[in-house]
């Protein structure tokens, strides 16, 4: 625990001064989760803020310090998914209105500005971006917690309150799909590789 | 990047996992971030007190309308109310006195 429970303890009577302890403490690590959730930076406040919002009206429900982190997870994921479902349509015509050509210069025009490291994040970001968005929301958000947040099984068996199994079978699942996607990047890097050597 | 060429690719998964770790670590908040915070939660909490409050009134209202339709109801109404406290056999004897008279008197014969 980042703070003590008699700080959650005086939050949930309405102490504000308290409430800002608890959002202070934790603060840090929820956008960090939530911007390697959604992989849009520019909202990763604004959902960090629905996170806090969601704990502040059902902080009264609390009634063990044990199982505070584990629920502000549960809050962080909920939102995170309630963003991802919200925003995928939007997100998906948004790409598709680019035509090549804009997408080319977008690029070059950002290549000038970025030095290499950032770029090379930036691929990074946008790979696992792309493969993640092979899919659903609820499987994206599983396969960051245990492969990006490295949570634990036990863990994550907090978060959603399903068995170790059946959250095993859920992963291997997901993991199945997003190598396929992963294989298909690979072979589209290396199909544009050879067009480049061929060139 | 050739993903065949990195051999194994459930290794290969996990080292790009890593590697968007990495790339993404934890941001620092704006200093808008309490601020902004705390004049959302009072707008719902705005709300939440309309709600309650509008919520209350309809309560009410369908509580005072519940007691006026029973008391409505349950008081005696007078003769001239529409409604008839009698049975439909009462109303339908009453409705045709003068039938069942003659039914029910013996016949006078003339002499």
């Amino acid at each position: 625990m980042l703070v003590d429970f008699e700080v959650i303890k005086r939050a949930q009577t309405g102490d504000s001064a308290a409430f800002n302890e608890v959002v202070l403490a934790y603060r840090k690590r929820t956008l960090g989760t939530i911007a390697r959730l959604i992989s849009r930076p520019e909202d990763v406040e604004d959902v960090a803020q629905e996170v806090f919002l969601r704990l502040y009206f059902s902080l009264d429900q609390l009634r063990t310090a044990e199982v505070f982190e584990p629920w502000l997870y549960r809050l962080t994921v909920n939102a995170a998914y309630d963003y991802l479902r919200k925003h995928r349509r939007r997100m998906e015509s948004r790409m598709s209105d680019l035509s090549e050509q804009q997408v080319m210069l977008a690029d070059a025009a950002a290549g000038g500005r970025v030095d290499h490291e950032v770029r090379q994040r930036r691929q990074i970001t946008e790979t696992v971006d792309a493969m993640l968005s092979a899919v659903s929301e609820a499987d994206r958000i599983l396969l960051t917690l245990k492969e990006v947040e490295g949570l634990s099984l036990k863990e994550l068996e907090n978060i959603y309150k399903v068995n170790e199994n059946a959250l095993k079978v859920r992963l291997f699942r997901a993991r199945q799909r997003v190598l396929k996607a992963f294989g298909e990047a690979g072979k589209e890097a290396s199909v544009e590789g050879t067009a480049k050597a061929e060139a | 990047m050739n993903w065949n060429k990195e051999g194994d690719e459930n290794t290969a998964l996990d080292r790009v996992f890593r590697a968007y770790r990495d790339a993404c670590p934890d941001p620092e908040a704006s200093a808008n971030f309490m601020p902004e915070l705390w004049r959302r939660i009072e707008e719902r909490q705005r709300s939440v007190f309309f709600l309650g409050r509008w919520a209350r009134a309809f309560v009410t209202a369908a509580a005072v309308l519940s007691m006026a339709m029973a008391a409505y109801l349950y008081i005696p109404h007078s003769r001239t109310s529409v409604f008839s406290m009698e049975s439909y056999v009462e109303a339908l004897a009453a409705g045709h006195a003068q039938d069942a008279q003659d039914l029910i008197e013996p016949a006078m014969d003339e002499l």
